[in-house]
């Protein structure tokens, strides 16, 4: 019974060893630094698509940007003809390239596009590669009976024909100076079968520029199929708000010189006067004795 | 001037007019003359390359250019303790002090001036403040109130000039031409009348009313260009009076030098006589005991509650970077003058001119310790900043402007010796002849 216990508590000591090994070998594994390329493409009011490569390097759970990279994005593939730019990130290991006009012809073409991405250096190794289909999106507003609706429409193209993307999750909002402040009662909203989300405003009381213009805002993030699209619409559906200059109109030890405290001006002033009045007497004095010193021939002293 | 009554008028104006530089003046102001041109020299690398040159940075944005800017203005406010409040006392003791003290303030106060504007790498910019000032901000306080004290600085200097500008016109062999030319232009309508010396006299005791609040200002708004801003060591509501006790104590250890340096190399032992070392030694001892009290003040009720924002500033003092220098100024300039000086064997000529010398060396390094590690150690912790800004060492070229405005302020003052009486010449004179005639008269033989 004894040594079935000695051989128990040994079992435990080797489970335990076991486990630390495994954890120390697992941590190890961990601390492999790994490279990071990703590709993100973006089209803001349906007219400008861009693109932002993203680069970092994971060590363990730690991810640090890797700057002044260099990489070649190219359309379809890596051909010269096909060389959207070179481009190199910056102290976030970002860098951003539009697409040139030398393009225009192979984007047009076709209604799916593959970006890649090529580090130099490493010409024969794909860094990054993000597929997209062309799509566009619409924001619409519709006032009735006071009711202020909200509809935006995602269309995909397909075989030259814009058709309905359905299921694609968005956020619908109005943009404030710290993100999107969603306009309905939802967080997010996803498109129907034709392509439409639809809700109404409830965000009424917001205050919005000096005329009372908000920007409502329609975000599609890290879609799969389309990548990141944008479209924004101002309407006048905010509080209209008048900067209060009246804090800047005080006359205070703060403002510019204009506005200086009339008791400052007077304290200031007086002293100055009073002193540099003095100061002009003086030098009258200073003249009052030359008068007399001339007055009197040099030799009767 | 107890030696005064056995001398003659002739011997004194002999005594006191100015000299020709000696074999050592051409040395000394030869020195300086190459102190000043190797300072030009870094200014206009200064100049050419900007305030790079400097060590200066986002941090220590004031280094040694400002704490020796409020050195000279601490030193030149010995001209209203000497010439106003002295004359105003009625103090004739002091009357051979009186334009050393003057030109000690008048020097100090030119190179104030110039050395922040030096401080401002584009001295064009200077124009800016006076097309543009706010009369809200304590720069432009002191703007206006140094130029105002200059003026009346050089006025106080001016005026009781005047009789000695005509006795110097009267032994014009004993000038250059051009000396002479300039002694005619500016003084030679003073004929020495009544109505003259009425005018005269009024009007410097005028300017004596007058510069002991333009000083005080002077010295309480440089105080405040720090003290107005929140910063561990610098918000403090004493700042005003402590700088003028800081300052009447710099310049009276100006003084004390001058004194004895003139004595020894102009031969002036009958005119700054041992009884002025007294004097001034026990005026020194005095000054050194307020300064001591408003020191102690300063730091230990801060150090007593030791706030976490001043903690760092305030280690650093006493037992950190700065601690040497802390020490040393304390020390060198105020605890060991007052050793010396509180025995009367302590004020004696050499004795008075050692502790002169103590005070004014301990009082550049306490300007020093009053801007620069404030500087160091703000109330936001230092994020993200290069660690050299972590500490300040003035570049060579920040030294070599420095000791090119210290030398530049001992030339003026080297130069008005040679043109113009040190000891004032007409005063000295009517002062023995006022000695003479409150004498008992002597018997006479039978």
């Amino acid at each position: 019974m004894k040594k079935l216990k000695i051989n128990k508590y040994a079992f435990l000591l080797l489970q335990f060893l076991f486990f630390v090994v495994i954890n120390k070998v697992s941590a190890q594994e961990k601390e492999e630094a790994e490279e990071l390329v990703k590709l993100n493409y973006f089209t803001i009011n349906n007219g400008v698509q861009y693109l932002i490569l993203e680069n970092s390097l994971k060590t363990g759970r730690k991810i640090e940007p890797l700057k002044n990279k260099v990489f070649q994005l190219y359309l379809n593939s890596n051909l010269p003809e096909n060389l959207i730019g070179k481009i190199s990130t910056d102290k976030n290991g970002n860098a951003k390239s539009f697409l040139p006009l030398s393009l225009k012809t192979a984007w047009t073409e076709s209604s799916k596009h593959t970006f890649i991405a090529v580090a130099l250096g490493k010409e024969d190794e794909i860094a990054a590669e993000l597929a997209i289909s062309k799509s566009k999106i619409k924001l619409d507003t519709l006032t009735t009976e006071g009711i202020r609706n909200v509809t935006v429409q995602v269309m995909q193209l397909t075989n030259s024909v814009w058709v309905p993307a359905a299921d694609v999750e968005m956020k619908v909002g109005v943009q404030r100076l710290g993100g999107i402040l969603s306009a309905g009662d939802e967080e997010t909203y996803t498109t129907d079968s034709s392509g439409t989300a639809s809700l109404e405003f409830t965000k009424d009381s917001l205050p919005g520029d000096q005329k009372g213009n908000l920007v409502l805002v329609a975000k599609i993030q890290d879609n799969d199929l389309y990548g990141n699209l944008i479209v924004e619409k101002t309407v006048p559906w905010g509080i209209v708000v008048k900067p209060n200059t009246s804090f800047f109109e005080q006359r205070t030890l703060w403002t510019t010189r204009f506005r200086t405290p009339i008791w400052l001006l007077i304290m200031a002033y007086s002293i100055f006067i009073g002193v540099w009045g003095t100061i002009i007497y003086l030098i009258t004095q200073i003249v009052q004795i030359k008068k007399l010193g001339l007055a009197v021939p040099e030799k009767e002293v | 001037m107890e030696n005064l009554p056995s001398l003659t008028k002739d011997q004194i104006i002999q005594d006191l007019l100015p000299k020709k530089f000696g074999k050592i003046g051409m040395i000394w102001t030869f020195t300086l003359i190459s102190i000043c041109l190797f300072g030009a020299f870094a200014y206009y690398r200064q100049l050419s390359k900007g305030l790079a040159v400097t060590n200066m940075g986002d941090y220590v944005s004031w280094g040694i250019y400002i704490s020796n800017f409020v050195f000279f203005v601490a030193i030149s406010l010995v001209g209203s303790l000497i010439t106003a409040i002295f004359r105003l006392s009625n103090m004739k003791w002091a009357t051979p002090l009186t334009r050393i003290a003057e030109i000690i303030a008048v020097s100090a106060i030119v190179f104030a001036s110039l050395i922040i504007i030096i401080d401002m790498g584009r001295p064009d910019r200077m124009l800016n403040l006076f097309l543009h000032g706010r009369i809200q901000s304590p720069i432009m306080w002191d703007v206006i109130v140094i130029s105002t004290y200059f003026v009346i600085s050089l006025l106080l200097l001016y005026l009781p000039l005047l009789p000695d500008l005509k006795i110097m016109i009267k032994f014009k062999a004993q000038s250059s031409s051009i000396l002479n030319k300039l002694y005619l232009f500016q003084g030679s309508f003073w004929r020495g009348t009544s109505e003259q010396f009425k005018v005269s006299d009024r009007a410097i005791t005028i300017l004596c009313i007058t510069i002991i609040p333009v000083a005080f200002s002077i010295h309480t708004v440089t105080s405040w260009l720090f003290a107005t801003t929140y910063r561990p060591g610098w918000d403090s509501t004493n700042f005003g009076a402590y700088f003028i006790s800081g300052a009447f104590l710099v310049g009276a250890g100006g003084v004390v030098v001058a004194m004895f340096i003139f004595r020894k190399f102009y031969k002036l032992e009958r005119y700054i006589t041992e009884m002025h070392f007294e004097k001034m030694g026990r005026i020194v001892v005095m000054l050194s005991l307020l300064y001591l009290y408003f020191n102690i003040n300063e730091y230990l009720v801060p150090a007593f509650k030791m706030k976490t924002g001043e903690e760092a500033h305030l280690k650093g003092l006493f037992t950190g970077e700065f601690a040497p220098l802390f020490w040393f100024a304390i020390l060198v300039g105020m605890v060991i003058p007052i050793l010396i000086l509180v025995f009367k064997k302590g004020r004696k000529p050499l004795p008075v001119f050692i502790a002169g010398i103590m005070i004014v060396i301990g009082a550049w390094f306490k300007r020093y310790l009053i801007v620069t590690p404030t500087l160091l150690h703000p109330f936001l912790p230092m994020q993200d900043a290069p660690a050299k800004f972590h500490h300040y060492f003035p570049s060579w070229e920040e030294w070599a402007i420095a000791m090119a405005t210290l030398a530049g302020s001992l030339l003026v003052i080297t130069f008005f010796a040679r043109i113009y009486p040190i000891i004032p010449i007409q005063e000295t004179i009517t002062e023995q002849d006022e000695t003479c005639m409150s004498l008992p008269p002597t018997k006479q033989p039978e």
